[in-house]
């Protein structure tokens, strides 16, 4: 059934402008939101995979085109696209980890584990508020591949907060903020996609196919997509100095947030 | 050689468009960019058409 839903464009809307800016949120912020509206899991999950594969993509794109990042896919591929692949492929191994544990209804996923994300990001972004200061951050490719490790185990093991641990990880492994925005989009859009075919054939290879309502795919998608437009050029123009204030509070405020959703909502 | 480490580095084209230029001057579309923005609205359009028909 095609349905346009204008409160779940608005939260679309805002949640991937925050995504696609600050390279966090939108799986977080969105999934209980959606939840709390009334909507099913499997109305949910599986759209929220499709949207943000989509909506990374364009974001990612636009990105390149308003040149926050330098993206080559022609060989020798450069620095940029290096660390945009290795998250990337860390991301698709967590999440078909994590579509095959949901499948087989193995919980792994606690109160405590969600208490630890919680505490990282909330961590990571006052560390990060601290580093405000120092001007000089050098690229450090072992502690970026650690992070993009930490992320995927984080991820695979259901707890989310992908998203923020990525963002920040590059930030203190010596990456550029708006140039971190961008190689955080186009790789979740990969990881999401990925994630969304895992989601699809997985049971059908189990022959236990899934059925997926797309009741809110129009919706998300119209949201999802107008922000990965307008994010972008957003990041060109503001200040950098704006985003390495904006990404560790946002940060913060989505680790708050999964605290609340533990032990207050 | 100096030069070429540095533009090597990542972030190098974002850190530069914002040493070198204002903001009034980020905020300047190209041509080309703005047939690639009105292109993916086309294809907005075309699956939200898409939509319709198959959902």
């Amino acid at each position: 059934m095609f349905e346009i839903i204008p409160i779940v464009i608005i939260l679309a809307f805002l949640f991937e402008t925050m995504d696609s800016c600050a390279g966090m949120g939108f799986g977080t912020g969105l999934t209980p939101l959606l939840l709390i509206l009334g909507y099913e899991p499997l109305q949910v999950v599986p759209i929220l995979l499709i949207s943000e594969g989509i909506t990374g993509f364009t974001s990612g794109f636009f990105h390149q085109e308003f040149e926050n990042v330098n993206f080559k896919i022609k060989k020798p591929i450069n620095k940029e696209t290096k660390i945009m692949l290795n998250i990337a492929i860390l991301g698709c191994i967590a999440i078909m980890m994590s579509v095959f544990l949901t499948y087989f209804a193995i919980k792994i996923e606690t109160d405590l584990i969600k208490t630890y994300v919680a505490i990282l990001v909330l961590a990571m972004g006052v560390i990060a508020l601290f580093k405000l200061k120092s001007k000089t951050n050098s690229y450090k490719p072992k502690l970026l591949t650690f992070f993009s490790a930490l992320a995927g185990f984080n991820k695979g093991i259901g707890a989310g907060g992908y998203g923020p641990v990525v963002m920040l990880g590059q930030i203190f492994s010596g990456i550029y903020e708006k140039t971190a925005t961008a190689i955080t989009s186009l790789s979740e859009g990969i990881v999401s996609l990925v994630g969304f075919a895992s989601f699809i054939f997985l049971p059908v290879i189990m022959s236990q196919p899934v059925e997926i309502d797309f009741v809110l795919l129009p919706s998300v998608f119209t949201g999802g997509f107008i922000a990965a437009l307008i994010s972008p050029y957003m990041v060109r123009v503001l200040p950098n100095k704006m985003w390495r204030i904006v990404i560790p509070v946002y940060a913060i405020s989505i680790g708050v947030y999964i605290m609340a959703k533990i032990y207050v909502l | 050689m100096e030069s070429e480490t540095s533009i090597d580095e990542v972030g190098y084209v974002a850190r530069l468009i914002d040493t070198e230029m204002t903001i009034l001057e980020r905020m300047k579309i190209k041509k080309s960019t703005m047939y690639r923005i009105i292109g993916a609205l086309s294809i907005y359009s075309i699956t939200m058409i898409i939509f319709a028909i198959t959902l």
